[in-house]
């Protein structure tokens, strides 16, 4: 089943195309994490997928009653009282009277709210106003809950609560994260898309996504002689993605990123010599997730 | 449609709790109670001279002139931050995204600033009441009057909840408030300049001025109130086009 999907969505701004042919799909009951650097166009997207902002072509379908959402900023009123605000925010979408009491306790149990019900939202920690955010979009049931950033600008014990409480929201949930932290996600979620620059550069399982991206290849090696000249040379006779370079003592750290499969040893190692080089050191690297997240949202391709 | 004015009635409820325990309704409130009656003051004084003019003339109507005039500019002060502020705060989404029509959500808003303008009216009831004492018994001009400064209030509040919804800052938006309220004043002045009967003619009919005029002579005609009734309906469509604009 899924949950939301999207095809073909694009987004222009005035002079700015900020989200580049999009698809993807969310599957029913799952988290799944939206991951990106900044002014990637995540946001861009969760205001599409909840109709705030429409998609200037593609379509958006959402299977499900309603959406949750909190954005960046969580449109909280300052002056007013947690517990009136979650009220007037479930009395805004609908919730019957009947229920509303009930509502109201539920969530801020399961919000940790309870004892900070009475007090002004605008005298909250951060951490309880993102809180107050994710409750705001609990009160009435969604089944889906967009998440933008929500532990963005927290200390670390309250990131751990959040993410906590994300945990405790998996069953009976779709649950939509972005973030630009991939050890968060891979804490959270099963699933993940990773956008750049307004488009999509992988979705899919955690597992398959690295799976994909770890063919590539990164090779460490260490040099007496290194020059610009023979990195440009260097990128013109080998398909690499992205050579980072680091002074040591009297040598050269280099290390090359592999767009490509494909066995580059022998050929990379005849390259350096016959550059005059000095080759002191070569070793062949696997890229944990956090590096290849770094590759791919990073990464120039040459 | 109970159900339509139900989410109008949550929203109103809501801006009006928020008005009411912030300041500045006192301080509005307490500025324009404090020039009314001191102005109130001032004719009845003044009153005593004119023996041949009735209190209606001398005291009731320049009172309701000046109520007229100080309420062009207090209107836009109490929408400012209507939708600047929820703009701001991107609270804006949260009414975007609850079940709330934008038509629901302007009606609410415009109904809170109403009653507090009602509640800054209010006080001013005591002057009639205080004329009463010395022998005034013309309620009919009372009620047309306060019928009229309705009228013309909720004129100006549409029109400063129009300038609220185009922009994030409150003093932008009171500030073209005042600017759009003047310039329909000053229509008259324009039409009247021109020497051409047409033209004079189509600006005062335009000014909101001239319909209240005739509520404060105790005249209360169809056209006016068909002319509050369009003006309100055509800047409450531009608030409702001005907050689709995130569609185009």
């Amino acid at each position: 089943m899924v949950a939301i999907k999207l095809s073909n969505v694009s987004k222009k701004y005035p002079g700015v195309l900020a989200v580049d042919d999009v698809s993807f799909s969310v599957k029913k009951s799952s988290v799944h994490g939206f991951l990106g650097p900044n002014g990637a166009g995540k946001s861009t997207v969760m205001k599409m997928i909840t109709g705030l902002i429409p998609p200037t072509c593609g379509t958006i379908e959402v299977n499900g009653t309603k959406v949750g959402f909190l954005p960046e900023d969580p449109p909280l009123y300052l002056d007013m009282q947690v517990r009136e605000y979650i009220k007037f925010v479930a009395k805004l979408n609908g919730v019957e009277r009947a229920d509303l009491k009930n509502k109201i306790d539920e969530i801020l149990d399961q919000c940790g709210l309870a004892q900070v019900s009475k007090r002004l939202i605008g005298n909250l920690s951060k951490g309880y106003k993102q809180r107050v955010g994710i409750a705001q979009t609990l009160v009435y049931g969604p089944e889906i809950i967009i998440l933008d950033e929500p532990t963005i600008g927290l200390d670390p014990n309250s990131i751990v609560e959040i993410r906590d409480l994300i945990t405790s929201l998996k069953t009976g949930h779709t649950i939509l994260l972005s973030s630009h932290q991939l050890h968060e996600v891979n804490l959270l979620c099963s699933d993940i898309t990773i956008i750049k620059k307004g488009k999509i550069v992988g979705s899919g399982t955690i597992a398959d996504i690295g799976k994909k991206l770890q063919a590539k290849q990164v090779i460490n090696f260490e040099l007496v002689n290194w020059n610009q000249e023979v990195a440009q040379k260097l990128s013109k006779s080998f398909p690499c993605d992205k050579i980072e370079h680091n002074k040591l003592v009297n040598s050269h750290a280099v290390r090359l990123f592999f767009y490509e499969e494909g066995d580059f040893k022998a050929r990379l190692s005849r390259f350096l010599v016959e550059n005059d080089c000095g080759l002191l050191a070569f070793k062949e690297n696997e890229l944990g997730l956090e590096s290849i997240f770094k590759l791919v949202t990073e990464g120039k391709k040459q | 449609m109970t159900t339509f004015f139900k989410g109008v009635a949550i929203l109103s409820i809501k801006e009006l709790k928020d008005f009411f325990l912030s300041p500045l309704v006192y301080i509005l409130t307490g500025c324009f109670s404090l020039l009314l009656g001191w102005l109130f003051f001032n004719y009845l004084i003044l009153s005593k001279n004119h023996t041949a003019l009735s209190l209606t003339n001398s005291v009731l109507r320049p009172i309701f002139g000046n109520m007229n005039f100080i309420f062009l500019f207090f209107a836009p002060i109490i929408t400012m931050r209507s939708f600047a502020e929820e703009k701001k705060r991107h609270t804006i989404e949260l009414l975007f995204l609850s079940n709330l029509s934008h038509l629901q959500i302007i009606l609410g808003k415009f109904i809170g600033v109403f009653f507090v303008s009602l509640f800054m009216l209010s006080l001013t009831v005591l002057f009639p009441i205080i004329l009463a004492f010395s022998g005034f018994t013309d309620w009919g001009i009372v009620t047309s009057s306060y019928l009229g400064i309705i009228f013309s209030i909720m004129c100006y509040l549409a029109v400063g909840l129009f300038t609220s919804s185009l922009t994030q800052n409150q003093i932008i938006s009171a500030i073209s408030g005042f600017a759009i309220l003047l310039g329909l004043m000053l229509l008259v002045a324009t039409g009247n300049a021109t020497n051409n009967f047409i033209v004079t003619q189509i600006f005062q009919y335009i000014s909101v001025a001239f319909h209240y005029e005739g509520f404060t002579r105790g005249a209360i005609r169809s056209f006016d109130i068909a002319y509050y009734l369009s003006f309100l309906s055509f800047f409450f469509f531009l608030t409702h086009k001005s907050l689709d604009s995130r569609n185009w």
